[in-house]
């Protein structure tokens, strides 16, 4: 299925190439400066990569309005990664012919690992605004940056909840044997072993499918405390509710991917006291405020998840231009390796020699009356407690 | 044990989607030898179909099983519809061409189905209004929900509809006429092209009631969605024997049974490659499937 899959998407995208090679490659001496913005705009992952576009196209008109960057406009160039590697290594060849200086966004990991090596060969800066496995900065690649955490930064927040939060003595671990899931289901196995916490569950699943009930059979055999899922939101929506159909005990968590409208829309009632463990989103991060009602305002709905953190990857390929004053890729790339406290909307924003975004944390989200809610929260006398 | 029939009926469900899928692959090629890549996009379809219309019609106040049968009925009409016009309009100028070229425009159609509902319903998740309640009966450790039960009864009832109609009525006798030798039946003096649109009809609506109720059933629809139950259901066809429609029920659970099998006793990431493997063992070992070569008669 998969070699179809690919050899349909190649020559689709190679027709999409020859289209779209009419464009001359122009970039900064137009007077605009063009950051390509690669995200999955097809398939499985398409909604999370139209709320990343609307995020950086958001950027860049706040930015256009205040008269742009170094007297030139901002544009962004969206590519279709379609959350699959030879799909990705194409998007990231037609940026680069369209002539983009600088490169802020991905959503799946195991796409945006080919895009970072295509920039890395051409010296062009990639601000990963939503990709987490540890080894895109793991690489030595001075080009990777990402303003979003890691999953292994994750994965020991993951486990410390379950054991301190939810006091669960045995956990089932599934995953979605992508990059991004099968990465941070062995950190998470690592990290529940290290709490004190059995894992009696651990195996992988084939994304796409729609009856996974046999597999969540063999997890209730298993009577875990908790379930964990690492994966996407098309999945986990419908494990959740086929979990509930099959009367499973299990507390339902999801990784960070999982916190999207998806997963309340087609789980429904069955959502209800799901936990996904997640990166803080932009309704709850004080500074983002403007942002979640500005983004409601221009696109009818609310932001996604990391919709925020693809406008700050813009906004700080911008202020990184803009300390270049230059829009040569390598300088841009210097400037953002040098970059103090930049104030970004999800918070200050500076970058580890690695390129890994500093002073990141996590937070936990449980789904309440169709929302997603704080798990902890403030009570009356100032304590954190549990938001059921 | 009960995880063994747990799995049992997770293999049902699976397989009443796929058994219905499968019989329009089957019976296409029974008539005319083309095996139909777009009829998983015609799943697709319907299941798109089904949506847009239970949503305005739910909106309307409309009792909820009127709505439910209002959009089944409708998506399967309008399904089979376009199954015959895709006959019409990309397969039959080619019957007589060489078999590639037929074969290619049943790609192109399917590119041109999925991209088409792309364009018309963006590339995100629809999902149907959740109306099958998750409650159930559990006995012996084994859980079944009213709704599984209903989708296999559904599925059951339109499997037995066909087969009385090709076995019991004129039009399903000339369609295995048809199927034996079609020289032969346009002698006899029956309308070729009628019965090959009609087999058409069929088996996009049966194909359009496996879209609507996989929407009902998991909700969540997608473009995409028709291509891997495509895959698989055109292996169940091919392990049935293709052209023989008993063995394309029986296969589509057998598949079915694969499937929830594999994932329960080995793992899920291994289904596709199991279902995959059970196709070119079939191809290489056993070309006219199991039951195959035991019924002369191919319908």
């Amino acid at each position: 299925m998969r070699v179809f899959n690919r050899l349909r998407g190649v020559v689709i995208v190679t027709v999409a190439l020859a289209l779209s090679g009419w464009a001359a490659p122009g970039g900064a001496a137009s007077g605009v400066i063009k950051i390509g913005v690669p995200v999955p705009l097809s398939g499985n992952n398409a909604s999370a990569g139209e709320d990343l576009v609307n995020g950086a196209k958001l950027a860049a008109a706040d930015i256009n309005r205040k008269g742009g960057v170094n007297g030139m406009k901002i544009e962004i160039v969206p590519a279709d990664d379609a959350c699959d590697a030879q799909t990705a290594a194409q998007a990231a060849d037609k940026l680069m012919a369209q002539g983009v200086v600088a490169v802020a966004g991905g959503y799946c990991s195991g796409a945006a690992l080919p895009e970072l090596t295509a920039f890395h060969r051409q010296g062009i800066p990639y601000v990963l605004d939503a990709s987490t496995n540890p080894q895109l900065t793991e690489l030595g690649y001075k080009e990777a940056f990402r303003v979003i955490g890691r999953d292994d930064q994750q994965a020991p927040f993951a486990a410390n909840f379950i054991a301190t939060s939810l006091r669960a003595k045995t956990a089932a671990v599934l995953n979605d044997n992508t990059t991004y899931g099968k990465g941070l289901a062995d950190s998470l196995v690592t990290a529940l072993g290290t709490r004190g916490v059995k894992v009696v569950f651990n195996d992988s699943i084939t994304p796409g499918q729609s009856d996974y009930t046999a597999t969540l059979t063999k997890i209730r055999g298993a009577q875990p405390d908790v379930f964990y899922y690492a994966g996407y939101y098309a999945e986990f929506s419908l494990l959740v509710k086929e979990a509930k159909q099959l009367e499973l005990k299990a507390r339902l968590i999801g990784s960070d991917a999982n916190q999207s409208p998806v997963l309340i829309k087609t789980a429904g009632s069955a959502a209800e006291g799901t936990i996904v463990t997640t990166a803080p989103l932009p309704q709850f991060i004080s500074g983002a405020q403007g942002f979640v009602k500005a983004y409601e305002k221009a696109y009818g709905k609310s932001a996604g998840p990391y919709s925020a953190y693809e406008y700050d990857a813009v906004s700080t390929v911008a202020q990184a231009i803009k300390a270049a004053r230059s829009t040569d890729p390598k300088r841009i790339t210097a400037a953002l390796a040098s970059l103090k406290s930049f104030k970004g909307i999800t918070g200050d924003i500076a970058f580890t020699p690695k390129g890994d975004r500093t002073g990141i944390n996590y937070i936990s989200v449980i789904v309440r009356n169709g929302q997603f809610a704080p798990y902890k929260k403030l009570d009356k006398a100032g304590r954190w407690v549990d938001g059921r | 044990m009960s995880a063994f029939l747990q799995y049992v009926v997770s293999g049902l469900t699976i397989g009443s989607f796929l058994s219905l899928v499968a019989l329009g692959y089957t019976m296409v090629y029974g008539i005319i030898r083309l095996i139909n890549f777009a009829h998983g996009d015609l799943f697709m379809v319907g299941a798109f179909l089904g949506w847009a219309i239970l949503v305005p019609v739910l909106a309307a106040n409309v009792p909820v099983a009127l709505a439910v049968l209002t959009a089944l009925v409708l998506s399967m009409l309008l399904t089979g519809g376009l199954g015959i016009a895709i006959q019409a309009v990309a397969y039959k100028p080619l019957l007589r061409a060489p078999r590639l070229s037929i074969l290619i425009s049943a790609v192109g159609v399917s590119l041109a189905l999925e991209n088409g509902v792309l364009l018309a319903f963006g590339a995100g998740y629809d999902t149907y209004p959740q109306i099958l309640s998750f409650a159930g009966v559990s006995l012996a450790g084994v859980r079944v929900s009213y709704a599984q039960l209903g989708m296999i009864a559904l599925s059951v009832a339109l499997m037995a509809g066909l087969y009385l109609f090709v076995h019991r009525t004129a039009v399903g006798t000339a369609m295995r006429a048809l199927a034996l030798d079609q020289e032969a039946a346009r002698l006899m003096g029956i309308n070729v092209d009628r019965i090959i649109l009609l087999t058409f009809f069929i088996g996009s609506l049966l194909a359009a009631a496996a879209g609507v109720m996989e929407g009902l059933y998991y909700t969540q629809i997608n473009f995409f969605m028709g291509f891997l139950i495509g895959l698989q259901a055109f292996t169940a066809a091919v392990l049935g024997g293709i052209g023989n429609i008993p063995g394309a029920m029986v296969a589509g659970f057998l598949i079915g049974f694969l499937e929830a099998f594999s994932a329960g006793y080995i793992s899920s990431r291994w289904t596709d490659v199991f279902v995959f493997a059970v196709l070119i063992l079939v191809l290489v070992v056993k070309p006219t499937g199991i039951f195959g070569e035991r019924v002369v008669e191919r319908m």
